[in-house]
């Protein structure tokens, strides 16, 4: 009797230790995953990953990260496995989509910075787009100006636009590209002003650069009649 | 991420002083917005994915001046030909130089010789 008692006792404290150990050994790391690309990605690799492997998979993250990568954490044995054997596992792993996922490693490096040859470029041509959230609407949607714009459009644009800005005026024919149907814009919210001024400015394919034809105002006001033009029944 | 070759360049044979000739430039690179769709519980439903990859710049020379610039994002598309226009004002090689966002850079290029 004593001795099954002993035994008991014994059987209790080498379990008792061996979970212990386990929970000691236990550790939860985050890694970086590329390749995650359609809502079967994550079932594909976190059934397969716990099938290779004996882990736990605690969380998948797949945007609100600090780097922008989703992030994978999973609990292991560090005593068994070291992270580069999940690593592995993971590499080995093949998306429903065909590829193989990947543990992004290093830094996220989106754009490199530009070289002196770009650089040079950039001087000579000037930057590729404008920055569009320095400019805003001076005048405001007046019916004076909208009255200016209505005056000037059909001294200049309507030429092409057409009168009622459907992008079909005489000037439209032989033009490679038609011009925009101009009721896209109408009543357009405050964060289009920008744009609307810089392509007027600028002039795209076929239209010239307003910039060297109308005033600053004179574009504002044009800017605030097209957005009162209504797509006709 | 897919292989990238080396660009090549094709220009008309007959090119006769200030004509105006078509310079074709094709570039077998890929293309990346870099975004998936893992994502099905909020919107929009776009994750990170892979790196991201596109060519950013292609500068054109004639000889020594460069003529032209153009910028490109993410959306454009994998291995683009790319046709433009030069007037033919003197006998040197006509260069185009690619980079792609990670900075690396490609360049190729075709002389210019007038006939008749």
């Amino acid at each position: 009797m004593k001795y099954k008692i002993t035994q008991n006792w014994l059987a209790l404290i080498s379990c008792l230790l061996i979970s212990s150990s386990s929970i000691a050994a236990a550790s939860v790391e985050v890694f970086e995953i590329e390749g995650l690309i359609s809502p079967a990605s994550p079932k594909a690799l976190t059934t397969q990953l716990v099938e290779k492997l004996d882990v736990k998979i605690v969380n998948l993250n797949l945007k609100d990260t600090d780097t922008g990568w989703p992030q994978l954490s999973i609990e292991f044995d560090s005593g068994a496995l070291s992270r580069s054997d999940i690593e592995n596992a993971i590499s080995g792993i093949e998306d429903p989509a065909g590829h193989m996922y990947k543990v992004h490693q290093g830094p996220s490096l989106t754009r490199a910075p530009y070289n002196k040859e770009e650089l040079d470029a950039m001087a000579k041509f000037g930057p590729a787009a404008p920055n569009l959230t320095d400019v805003s609407n001076p005048l405001g949607a007046s019916d004076e100006s909208v009255g200016r714009g209505l005056k000037l459009f059909k001294a200049n644009c309507s030429t092409c636009h057409g009168l009622s800005g459907n992008g079909q005026g005489p000037g439209a024919h032989g033009i490679a590209t038609f011009p925009r149907e101009l009721w896209a814009w109408n009543n357009a919210p405050a964060s289009t002003d920008a744009y609307l001024y810089w392509f007027i400015t600028n002039g795209r394919n076929e239209m010239p650069p307003w910039g060297l034809i109308l005033s600053e105002n004179e574009r504002w006001d044009v800017i605030n009649y097209i957005k009162t033009i209504e797509k006709p029944e | 991420m897919a292989d990238v070759k080396p660009p090549r360049i094709r220009v008309g044979r007959k090119i006769k002083k200030d004509q105006v000739f078509k310079v074709k430039v094709r570039f077998e690179h890929p293309s990346f917005t870099g975004l998936g769709q893992a994502d099905t519980e909020t919107s929009p439903p776009f994750n990170r994915a892979i790196p991201v990859t596109y060519i950013r710049n292609m500068l054109v020379y004639y000889g020594d001046d460069l003529v032209n610039r153009f910028t490109m994002t993410s959306a454009i598309a994998d291995n683009p030909l790319f046709t433009f226009k030069l007037k033919a004002v003197k006998e040197e090689p006509v260069k185009v130089v690619f980079f792609n966002n990670h900075g690396e850079r490609w360049e190729v290029s075709q002389n210019i010789k007038f006939k008749g």
